[in-house]
């Protein structure tokens, strides 16, 4: 099954976990599964059916953006990452 | 009597001998390092870090802006600052560039003590052959973003919370702009702050080196080994990930490097920050796209002691100051007339 990485923000929400599996073959199937499992995380990540513009989403190391956005297939070995932006300095 | 023997003049290149002998630099790029210019946004955690590796590198001109002063807070990981330099007041950039001038006497420094904007943004950055990121907030990078590009010059973003940070190298029309690759910030609330969710001074060294010797490899025309991907690490985790972002440029319809249209440059976007006459109190505006949501900013706030919110607005007090922060992002911030110091606290404890 794919594994989404949770970035460290979002772990509060997602039960202290840093990776979870989330069934799915793309994108949009795989967070929507990780939704399903943690609800909290879903409204961090989604404004309605749309991916938050400030949350970008990988596949493996690919940015999701110049595939297929939410219908980019994801296989059962890939990994799912979400990358917030970092702010401080 | 003879004369006197006449002892030459020394090498210029002598101090930097070490690193002249890296191959990969060599004379040339250490002659290009001397005769360039940058102007470093920011001089806190990852601004002295830069400003230490490359003064001792032998850039030709560093120009430092800050507009904050230094306190004892600060210490843990600005290392350019000391426990004196926190006792004479003295702001960021002026202790920074006195540290700087006794490191290499050989190259200038300027300290400019201002809040970067969109008024002095280009007049700051138009001489420079590279802008750095030393910043700690996105409002602050999305109008060096846009200055850079309109300019046409390499930037360096780098950030860091807790013991994790991020780097990319911005070449405009090469590589994607910061806009192709982060659309927006973050809202706060969604958003840890150094001041709310901590941050390791190694952590922050570690992508300033990044930042520093990707620096080092633009300004010595040594562009072939820039690295094109958005680097993420995490020190305590102990990953690093190297995020393909090439495949971005051109691709998504970024308003900044496509279409020319630079918001923050313009005044558009960005904070509308006015002291509030005899109240000893400055208003930030910051324009949201969406409303801030209390009980997350709350829950996220509440280690610094009471937070308290209805519909309307969102109260709490922290470092002497008290916040009153609106849905629209708009804050009143008592215990400070001064604009630069409100916007600093603003991005510390509400967001970038």
């Amino acid at each position: 099954m794919p594994v989404v990485r949770i970035p460290t923000p979002l772990r509060p929400q997602a039960g202290g976990l840093d990776k979870i599996e989330a069934a799915g073959a793309t994108v949009g199937e795989v967070l929507a599964d990780l939704g399903r499992q943690h609800p909290a995380i879903q409204e961090r990540l989604f404004d309605g059916a749309e991916i938050r513009r400030f949350v970008n989403v990988y596949v493996n190391n690919e940015d999701v953006r110049y595939l297929d956005d939410l219908d980019t297939p994801v296989g059962e070995k890939d990994e799912v990452s979400i990358i917030p932006a970092v702010a401080g300095g | 009597m003879p004369a006197p023997a006449s002892t030459p003049a020394p090498d210029p290149l002598d101090r930097y001998s070490r690193q002249v002998r890296f191959p990969a630099l060599g004379e040339d790029g250490q002659r290009a390092l001397m005769n360039s210019r940058v102007t470093l946004c920011g001089c806190g955690a990852l601004g002295t870090v830069l400003a230490n590796h490359l003064a001792r590198a032998g850039v030709g001109f560093i120009r430092v802006i800050d507009r904050d002063f230094i306190e004892t807070h600060n210490l843990q990981r600005q290392i350019l600052f000391d426990e004196q330099d926190v006792a004479d007041n003295l702001p960021k950039a002026e202790a920074a560039a006195r540290k700087l001038r006794k490191i290499n006497s050989a190259i200038e420094i300027e300290a400019v003590v201002t809040d970067i904007d969109h008024t002095n943004a280009l007049d700051l950055m138009g001489d420079a052959d590279l802008i750095l990121d030393g910043t700690d907030n996105f409002e602050t990078r999305y109008l060096i973003n846009d200055a850079a590009v309109k300019l046409g010059k390499p930037w360096i973003f780098g950030g860091v919370i807790g013991a994790e940070g991020q780097s990319m190298t911005i070449i405009p029309g090469e590589t994607p702009c910061l806009r192709c690759v982060i659309e927006t910030a973050p809202p706060p609330g969604m958003t840890p702050t150094c001041e709310t969710a901590g941050v390791l001074g190694p952590a922050v060294a570690v992508i300033a080196s990044f930042e520093a010797v990707e620096a080092i490899k633009v300004l010595a025309g040594k562009k072939e080994a820039l690295n094109r991907d958005l680097i993420m690490v995490d020190l305590w985790d102990w990953t690093f990930r190297q995020l393909k972002i090439s495949g971005l440029l051109g691709k998504v319809d970024c308003p900044c490097c496509k279409h020319r249209k630079f918001e923050w440059l313009e005044g558009e976007a960005g904070s509308h920050t006015t002291a509030l006459c005899g109240r000893n109190a400055v208003q930030v505006a910051s324009r949201r796209p969406e409303p801030l949501k209390f009980p997350e900013m709350a829950e996220r706030l509440r280690p610094l002691g009471e937070v308290r919110h209805n519909a309307f607005m969102l109260r709490f007090a922290a470092d002497g100051y008290e916040f009153t922060v609106f849905p629209d992002g708009r804050a009143i911030i008592k215990g400070t007339n001064d604009i630069a110091k409100a916007k600093t606290l603003y991005a510390q404890f509400v967001g970038a």
